[in-house]
This record gives structure tokens, C-alpha cells and sequence, in this order.
């Protein structure tokens, strides 16, 4: 009796025994030894049971059923507002990185660092100043975009039945596309970011009950300082694009798994 | 159960039998048949929603995507393609033919004679200049109830709070503008006031009176909503009436 370990499932003879040819044998040989050390067979399993849910028959879409595939075209425009503003969004995050190599969050010095660090990179940076306007510009366009996809949808009645909770996710987008477009526009800190930012410690002072608790939240005291200017550039770049980013990917989704209404 | 069976008891040594990877995983039924209250309604659900599922596909107008559907290659992915590049060379195109400037470095002790947000929250800005409309209260001697910033920032409030609840107030399948003139008039009365709320918001740059700027911004939405109330409603007449011809000429009154 040898010590040498019994394959009890011998693979190798079970092989043999098959006539493989050299790419079914690589293959298998190679399924077996990651197998035997990673269990992907059970992933493998996973993986089957996804590829046949994603193949199940589908329903005629509203196109289909009724052959009106030759006069949908012309409604594409204001069914592609929401690839438009994704699209944006990704042109804005390339070029808000590169910006964020540049920029400093500082209110000290005179004029500020933070002033300091635009002026610089519409000066002195090769291309800054194109990617200031291109971040800017995706900027404008996006929420020009999600303004006319939320028409869209409101004027094609595409907020109905199944869709409610993606309606309402819309509008919690919509508004952190304002929020994400509010702190960019402080950043700068000229003055027109400065008494905006001014107004708005006042709306949030204004809030009931709430108020004083929010305006320290969102804008570290009851008046414009460093903390400020601090919030809003971590509000920027930290927080809002993880949020943004994971709710988009839920919006589109929730679209994905529900279909695109067409208007009927 | 499967496993209850007796050819599936017998244990073979021989390592040819095939074991199925988990015979610890409780079938839907075992799951339900153990829980008791909620969980065991949610299992139940499940069965009934699958059961559902089945029935619908079984059915005569389900059709394999693969074979009728728009081809994702090429048509699809070329459309897509061409829009994407298209939509970014605008962006490029915007951002190259008019850059934005920097203003005047931040100054505290100057307050400039115009503060205005980015254009896309003038609505929002024009709302906080809603002081004419926070009502005096007779009960509290003439005294408004709050002040009219507080006012103006719950006004925000209840116009995002509208816009959510819209799902809820429009019920029904009628998806066209044509089928809803009400809905249709609502949602043009809000693109209106968006704009002449944001005109409100930027009074201090409109070459017009001001009182009369207030009123416009009140009016025209109310103007603009009842015109496409009065056009949609007369298309409609149409609209129904051609279908209800299609409708007889394929089935004529006896």
C-alpha cells in the first residue's frame, strides 16, 4: 500500500479515457487545477444561473408589438438627454481630476491660495486654462441636460407605474447635480463665489429648527471662513462623487432592469 | 425531495457518484415550510411571483430578444458611439469657444451691487424674493408668520416636494400629451414659472418694472398652462375621434 494520496475523483484517467483534443484537454486541465485550489466550480454554477436569467424571453417592447420601429427615430434625440448627461458627468470627473492636481482648498494669503491656484492654472498651466473651460462647460451641460431629461420624462408621462421610485431618485440626482455645481461655484473663491456662498449660510440659517445645525454642517460656522471654502472642496471631490456615482449607477440600473418607456 | 429518494441514499465509495454541491441548501419550499409569519408570506410570494413569471412567458407574445430586437452590433453601438463623440466635441467645442473668466478675488468688507448663483439655481434664488405673497396674519395682529427668507426657503421645499408626488397624483396609462391635457398644461405651467421665477431672480438686471416683473412671473405660467390646456383638449377631440373610426371600421355596429 503506497502513502501517496488516492485520487478518489481521478481526472486524469477520466481524461484519458475521453480522446480530447489538445484544447479541450488545456482547457480542461487547467478548469481542473484552478478548481481544485479556488472551488470556481461553484462560482462557475453562479455564473450559469446569471447567464440564464439574463437570457430569459422578454416582452415585446411597445416598439416591437406595434412596428413602429421607422417612426421612433425621430423621438431619439430626447430619449438619449440621459446617455447626454451621464456623458457629461464623465467629462467633468477626467477633467475635475486633473484640476484637483492643481488646485488648493486655502483662504489664507492675499489674494487666496485657492484664488491663487485658478489664477495659476489659467495662466501658467499648459492647457489649464482650456481644462478650467472644459470642466465648467461639462459642468453647464450636464444640468442643462438632466433639466431637459426630467421634461422629457414628465412630458412622455415615463414616471408612471412601475417607474415612481426611479422618478423620485431622479429627483434626489437633480438635486446633488445642483449641490455638486453649487460647491464648484464656491471654489474659486472670487467674489461672486463668495457672496453666494454669503446667501447661502443665510438659506441655511433660515431653515426651521434645523437651521444653525445645518449651516455649521454644510458650511462649518455661521460665516464665510477656511472651514468653508474646506467643506465645500471635500463636499466636491469626496463625498458627492461617490453618492452621485453610486446613484447614477441605480438610476440607470433600475432603467435597465424595467426597459425605457416609450410613449404609447 | 429529491434526497429522500433511495437511490440518492446509498453512499458509493467509488467517487463516481455525482454529489451535488450542497445538499444543505434548503429547497424554497423547506425554506418556507420552516418559517412561520413574515418570512414565510415573503417565501410564498416568491413561489406565487416565479410562478407568474413562467405563466408570462409561456405566453404567445413573448419573444426571444436575439431574434426581433434592434442588433446591438453594429446598429446600436455605432448610434452610440457617433452620439457619444458627438456630444463630447460640443462640450470641447463650448469650452473652447467661450472659456469662462475669474472674477475679482474675494473681498468681505465689499459687497458687490449683483450676487447671483450659477443660472440653473436662479429658480431657487427667485424664490427667496417671494416677500409680497408671505401673508400678514390677522390672528397674530398683522404679523407674518415667519420671516420672509424662512418663506422663501420652504418654498423650495414644497416645489421638490410637488414635482416628487407627481407619480402619485398621475395614475393611469395615458402616456401621449395629447391623452392628458391637464398633466400636459401642469408641467408646462411649471417649465413657464422656471423661467420667469428665474427672471424674478435677476430683477435688478431686467429693463422692466419691477411690480409689473412680479406679476408677469404669476401670470404668464397660469397664461401658457390654460393655452396648452385649450390646444391639447381640442386635439384630443380628434385623437379620439380617429380612434374610435379605426375602432368601427374594424368592427362595424351591427
Amino acid at each position: 500500500m503506497s502513502l501517496e494520496r488516492k485520487d478518489d475523483y481521478d481526472h486524469k484517467a477520466w481524461m484519458k479515457k475521453k480522446d480530447l483534443t489538445p484544447v479541450e484537454a488545456t482547457f480542461l486541465t487547467t478548469l481542473i487545477w484552478l478548481d481544485k485550489r479556488l472551488r470556481i466550480v461553484d462560482y462557475l454554477e453562479l455564473l450559469e444561473t446569471l447567464y440564464y436569467r439574463v437570457n430569459l424571453q422578454m416582452p415585446k417592447s411597445h416598439t416591437e408589438q406595434y412596428n413602429l420601429d421607422n417612426k421612433f427615430w425621430y423621438w431619439y434625440p430626447l430619449y438619449t438627454l440621459g446617455l447626454f448627461s451621464t456623458l457629461a458627468y464623465v467629462v467633468a470627473a477626467i477633467s475635475g481630476a486633473l484640476l484637483g492636481f492643481y488646485y488648493s482648498p486655502a483662504t489664507t494669503g492675499d489674494p487666496t491660495t485657492a484664488y491663487s491656484s485658478i489664477e495659476f492654472i489659467m495662466r501658467d498651466l499648459q492647457f489649464g486654462f482650456m481644462l478650467r473651460s472644459v470642466h465648467r462647460w461639462a459642468a453647464q451641460v450636464m444640468v442643462a441636460a438632466v433639466f431637459l431629461h426630467m421634461l422629457r420624462v414628465y412630458f412622455t408621462g415615463s414616471y408612471k407605474e412601475p417607474r415612481e421610485l426611479n422618478w423620485l431618485l431622479g429627483i434626489v440626482l437633480i438635486s446633488l447635480t445642483m449641490v455638486f455645481g453649487y460647491t464648484g461655484y464656491l471654489l474659486p473663491w472670487d467674489q461672486l463665489a463668495y457672496w453666494a456662498g454669503q446667501i447661502g449660510v443665510e438659506m441655511s440659517l433660515s431653515v426651521p429648527l434645523a437651521g444653525e445645525w445645518v449651516a455649521q454642517l454644510l458650511f462649518g460656522g455661521f460665516s464665510l471662513s477656511q472651514s468653508t471654502l474646506q467643506r465645500m472642496y471635500i463636499i466636491h471631490v469626496f463625498l458627492l462623487p461617490f453618492v452621485v456615482t453610486t446613484l447614477i449607477a441605480i438610476h440607470i440600473g433600475i432603467v435597465w432592469v424595467q426597459g425605457i418607456a416609450e410613449p404609447h | 425531495m429529491s434526497d429522500n429518494e433511495p437511490e440518492n441514499e446509498e453512499i458509493r465509495s467509488d467517487g463516481a457518484g455525482i454529489v451535488a454541491p450542497d445538499d444543505e441548501t434548503p429547497t424554497w419550499s423547506e425554506r418556507k415550510a420552516r418559517k412561520t409569519g413574515l418570512s414565510r408570506l415573503t417565501y410564498e410570494y416568491f413561489e406565487r411571483a416565479r410562478r407568474e413569471d413562467q405563466d408570462l412567458r409561456t405566453e404567445s407574445d413573448y419573444v426571444e430578444r436575439d431574434v426581433l430586437a434592434f442588433p446591438t452590433w453594429p446598429h446600436e453601438t455605432v448610434r452610440n458611439l457617433s452620439i457619444a463623440s458627438f456630444f463630447v466635441g460640443m462640450i470641447l467645442f463650448l469650452s473652447a469657444t467661450m472659456p469662462p473668466h475669474i472674477g475679482n478675488p474675494a473681498n468681505p468688507s465689499s459687497t458687490p451691487a449683483i450676487i447671483l448663483p450659477d443660472w440653473y439655481l436662479y429658480w431657487s434664488f427667485g424664490l427667496l424674493k417671494l416677500n409680497p405673497l408671505n401673508p400678514e396674519l390677522a390672528i397674530l395682529g398683522g404679523q407674518k408668520l415667519m420671516a420672509d427668507r424662512t418663506y422663501g426657503v420652504l418654498a423650495n421645499g414644497v416645489v421638490v416636494g410637488f414635482i416628487a408626488i407627481v407619480p402619485f397624483l398621475n395614475k393611469g396609462s395615458a402616456r401621449r400629451p395629447v391623452e392628458q391635457p391637464f398633466w400636459s398644461a401642469v408641467g408646462v405651467f411649471g417649465v413657464v414659472f422656471a423661467m420667469t421665477i428665474s427672471l424674478l431672480a435677476i430683477k435688478n438686471l431686467m429693463p422692466m418694472n419691477v411690480d409689473l416683473l412680479f406679476d408677469l412671473t404669476f401670470l404668464l405660467p397660469f397664461v401658457f398652462g390654460t393655452i396648452t390646456y385649450a390646444i391639447l383638449k381640442t386635439m384630443r377631440e380628434g385623437y379620439m375621434y380617429n380612434l374610435n373610426r379605426r375602432y368601427y371600421r374594424l368592427r362595424p355596429p351591427k
